[in-house]
């Protein structure tokens, strides 16, 4: 049972290949139906597909295939001309064939699907147009004699078509092989002959066996010919099912001949994980190795320790694009279906349209050529339905009869261009507008106001269709917005341009992958956000008298421009803990026309993210599209950027500059020990020495031993600090760092900070001052003094003491 | 030879029933406490239990979201238990716990107050939840009567499931 199912999965595989290749090869042969190559390969496919169907049992698969062969057959003999009606036929013949390869794939049989109407048609065409001997409608029971009858036809016609280079070369294949065979044979044995001879004496002691044991083992010592004995028998054994396939293709593109191997597709997205991994950990050792860079500041280790990270970083780099690759399709094979789309659209709408595939060896990932099938499928209907005009108005209008559909994709950067063109009627934009206007989609303001790209994105409103009747095609109004929102949770954007009666030009813009990309990383308080860098158009520093509010929102001039602004604050329900600045960044952000200012704090740079689920859990949160896992460990999430454009709109401004202060937490002081102080410096002794200054006056102290751990009791929020002792020199986090930290917090604006250093220098001092110290005591200090200082810096109550 | 074989792989089979059968009148729990209450869920459901460490604030989720952390190289949500049993949020002291809780694919971390033990409790300890708590809505798998006290066990795939 396994082994059957083995042998069924390769041959649902094999099958769905070829058939893929079918109807484009259909399609070309109608424009070209003297090309007996490609008559040959379409010929080879329905062979293969019915020899090994008959071998598996499928008899309604045979019994299809075995008609659509003898069609094929007459045709390739030039017995038959194919005209577009015998076409309809094998088209309709080939659907039938990818249903019931479709039905073998899910319930293991071909039942269930009603092949005979269609059998019958082809059984006409074949014996209206050739010799007479139609077989009546055969009965699944002539399967064994059908495939003896049809391997020698084949041979036999041999001699009678020298033309027919493939069924040459199959035979001559057949021929050398089999020559081959004795040959090695021959040799074979004599070589056996030989090394027994030569070679008894060491192997005999080991283990004497019968000879067709060391036959395996004794071939590969004569090196002269190694490789042949191993890969004759290996071709020999299924040439029937090799051949064709391999000998097809070699003939129209030799360079298509590539070694590959088929890799289950879940290995892939393992190895890709790892590698997210991998990038993850890349980040990690990046940001370690600046921090070492600054601690050990010319030492000579760096330099080694720098080498090896930017060697790491670079094959990181190089393994990732490798997978990436190992996981790229070519765009083709979305673009394979399309030549029979169009030429069944042209027949059933009337109309003449031609189509001109390129750059279809662009290569995707499997994931987005899985995902851009449909949304192209729509704009193509699309295309041909309202762009492309009637022949006789085609005519009229002066141009040639046939439309043309242009189809290309190509690479711009990190990112797939995929651009449909058709040299239609364009789209009207004051048809739009009105349109827009009767289904109430827009407003008469939005429509005066609205430019020509902005006119044309209308199209991929819901509810939105500009065809004056619905037809079986397109019109019923659902569709293009469809497109839209697939090409979005591909993080693509679609970009239209159109000019009337000249035509209409889509280009959808994709990025190469889903999971590894480059991001903005933003930060707001104390948080962080990623912006995908895709939709990032640029960054400004502004001061905040540049931003003015209009009808309730923030704008900001730039350039020429009014740009409407957000903070992100307002979006992510950011808690204002830090004291704002004077001054703040403005992302602008760009999705197809539509701009938007982001506002946030700082900027902390551009890092390559993996982009991981946030699970079922979380799933659905607006404005996030997922999370990433940054260099120090932490959890940073993906900004949403289309969501967030959206909820932008219903955001209330909170004022940026003014935030309301949070009251100081002045509990009355009844008693000494309600006074805290903390007490930071990395020597135990000088601590020591602090405690001891100050303990007399029964006040709480607190001790940490660098800027760090102070700021994280700080933060903890167990006590209520009246001033803090700084010293300067601290290992993690210095003196300086710590003031400047402790007073971004609004809370934290009066507290006293008191540097307690042994840095005499002016410098020194003016720097305490710059990061908000405002006393400054040199060590070494009396216990007095010290006492005196904080004293009168908590106010402390004279009658405590 | 295949005979032989499946006779053999049956009364393996068989043994490991009995074996299992006998378990299954005992239920391994592990107890926490969250509020003045104890508590207790499955020790299978549990994938593990890890001192607490940064998570990441997620917006628009309800207050007992606590938000996301890394659990080597893995994004959970992290909810606090004390919020959503409506207790007052207290700060985490040395004794609280992630307790990291897995049922199917879902997988969250829940913030406890502090671990007390493993608890073997015979199935036939195991009462209902009480009739005051509504009908088939209940968060409560049941409660476990000790010598001492009684514990309430919890569903852990109610815990893990989306309310908001």
């Amino acid at each position: 049972m396994d082994e059957f199912q083995e042998i069924l999965q390769d041959f649902l595989v094999e099958s769905f290949e070829l058939v893929e290749k079918l109807d484009e090869d259909l399609v070309e042969l109608e424009n070209d139906p003297e090309d007996l190559e490609l008559l040959n390969g379409i010929f080879r496919v329905a062979h293969t597909v019915k020899g090994a169907s008959s071998f598996l049992n499928f008899d309604v698969l045979t019994h299809l295939t075995h008609h659509m062969e003898d069609v094929l057959n007459k045709a390739r003999h030039g017995e038959l001309i194919l005209t577009p009606d015998i076409m309809d036929v094998i088209l309709e013949s080939v659907d039938l064939m990818k249903a019931l390869l479709e039905t073998i794939r899910d319930t293991s049989a071909d039942a269930g699907i009603d092949v005979s109407s269609c059998v019958v048609k082809l059984d006409k065409i074949t014996g209206g147009n050739g010799e007479v001997n139609t077989p009546v409608v055969e009965a699944p029971v002539a399967q064994a004699p059908v495939v003896e009858e049809v391997t020698p036809v084949v041979q036999e016609d041999e001699p009678d078509y020298d033309n027919m280079s493939p069924d040459d070369l199959e035979a001559e294949i057949e021929k050398l092989l089999q020559e081959r065979q004795s040959e090695d044979k021959a040799k074979r044995e004599a070589k056996i002959a030989a090394g027994e001879k030569v070679l008894s004496a060491p192997p005999e002691p080991i283990e004497e066996n019968s000879s067709p044991k060391e036959e395996p083992k004794e071939e590969p010592k004569p090196a002269p010919t190694p490789v042949v004995p191993v890969s004759t028998p290996s071709v020999q054994s299924k040439p029937k099912k090799e051949d064709p396939k391999a000998a097809a293709p070699a003939k129209r593109t030799p360079a298509a001949v590539e070694q590959t191997i088929r890799v289950d597709v879940k290995r892939l997205d393992h190895l890709m994980n790892l590698i997210g991994e991998l990038v993850l950990a890349k980040n990690r050792l990046i940001k370690i190795n600046d921090d070492v860079e600054e601690r050990y500041e010319g030492e000579e280790f760096l330099e080694e320790l720098n080498q090896v990270v930017s060697i790491v970083s670079l094959v990181t780099t190089d393994l990732q694009i490798a997978v990436m690759k190992t996981r790229m399709l070519p765009i083709g094979k979305v673009f394979n279906k399309f030549p029979r789309m169009i030429r069944d659209l042209s027949r059933e709408l009337d109309k003449k349209i031609d189509l001109e595939l390129a750059g279809e060896d662009t290569e995707l990932d499997k994931s987005i050529v899985e995902e851009i099938g449909d949304p192209l499928v729509h704009i193509i209907r699309n295309s041909c339905d309202h762009g492309v005009e009637m022949p006789e108005d085609r005519i009229a209008k002066g141009k040639p009869e046939t439309g043309t559909i242009g189809l290309k994709a190509y690479n711009e950067g990190n990112q797939i261009v995929i651009q449909i063109d058709d040299d239609g009627k364009g789209l009207d934009t004051e048809m739009l507008k009105n349109k827009s206007l009767e289904k109430g989609i827009i407003t008469e303001k939005e429509a005066d106001s609205m430019s020509d790209k902005e006119a044309f994105t209308l199209i991929f409103r819901p509810g939105f269709s500009t065809a004056a009747s619905v037809t079986s095609v397109s019109g019923r109004g659902v569709g293009m917005d469809v497109v839209k929102t697939n090409i979005e949770k591909l993080n693509g954007i679609i970009d239209i341009d159109s000019e009337i009666d000249v035509g209409t030009s889509m280009k959808l813009k994709i990025p190469l992958t889903l999971a590894i990309i480059q991001a903005l990383l933003v930060g707001v308080q104390e948080e962080h956000y990623a912006i995908p860098l895709a939709s990032v158009l640029e960054t400004v520093r502004i001061s905040k008298d540049e931003i003015y509010t209009v009808e309730g929102r923030s704008v900001m001039r730039l350039r020429d421009e009014v740009l409407s602004l957000v903070h992100i604050g307002d979006i992510f329900e950011v808690e204002r803990i830090l004291d704002s600045n004077e001054h703040a960044y403005v992302v602008v952000l760009g999705l197809g026309t539509s701009k938007l200012g982001l506002i946030v704090d700082t900027l902390v740079g551009q890092e390559e993210i993996v982009i991981k689920s946030l699970g079922d859990y979380l799933k659905g949160i607006e404005g996030v599209a997922g999370a990433t896992i940054r260099g120090d460990g932490g959890v940073t999430l993906i900004v949403d950027v289309v969501a967030l454009m959206q909820m932008a709109k219903n955001v209330k401004a909170t004022p940026l500059s003014e935030v309301p202060s949070s009251a100081a937490v002045s509990t009355e002081k009844t008693k000494a020990s309600d006074y805290t102080i903390m007490i930071v410096d990395d020597s135990k002794t000088d601590r020591t020495i602090m405690r001891k200054a100050l303990e007399p006056m029964g006040i709480t102290l607190v001790e940490a031993s660098d800027g760090q751990e102070a700021l994280n009791i700080l933060k903890a929020g167990d006590h209520n600090f009246d001033a803090m002792l700084i010293d300067i020199e601290m290992p993690r986090m210095d003196g300086y760092t710590l003031a400047t930290e402790i007073k971004k917090y609004n809370k934290y604006k009066n507290l006293p900070l008191i540097a307690v250093t042994s840095r005499t220098g002016k410098s020194d001092r003016m720097r305490g001052v710059e990061s908000g110290m405002i006393e400054y005591i040199t060590k070494p200090y009396s216990a007095d003094y010290l006492s005196s200082v904080v004293q009168r810096n908590i106010n402390f109550k004279s009658e405590f003491l | 030879m295949s005979d032989k074989l499946k006779q053999i792989i049956n009364q393996q089979s068989e043994q490991q029933n009995d074996d299992d059968s006998q378990l299954d009148n005992v239920v391994q729990l592990v107890g926490f406490i969250i509020g003045d209450e104890e508590y207790a869920i499955p020790i299978l459901s549990i994938q593990e239990i890890i001192k607490p460490f940064t998570w990441t604030r997620v917006p628009q989720v309800p207050s007992y979201v606590l938000g996301v952390f890394n659990l080597r190289g893995a994004v959970i949500p992290l909810i606090d238990l004390r919020t959503k049993f409506g207790l007052q949020t207290k700060k985490q002291s040395d004794e609280t716990r992630f307790i990291v809780m897995r049922h199917g694919d879902d997988v969250a971390g829940f913030v406890i107050d502090r671990l007390t033990m493993a608890i073997r409790i015979d199935k036939s300890d195991i009462g209902p939840a009480p009739d005051t708590v509504n009908g088939e809505d209940t968060i409560i798998e049941g409660v476990g009567k000790q010598e001492d006290k009684i514990i309430t066990i919890l569903k852990v795939n109610r815990l893990l499931e989306r309310d908001f």
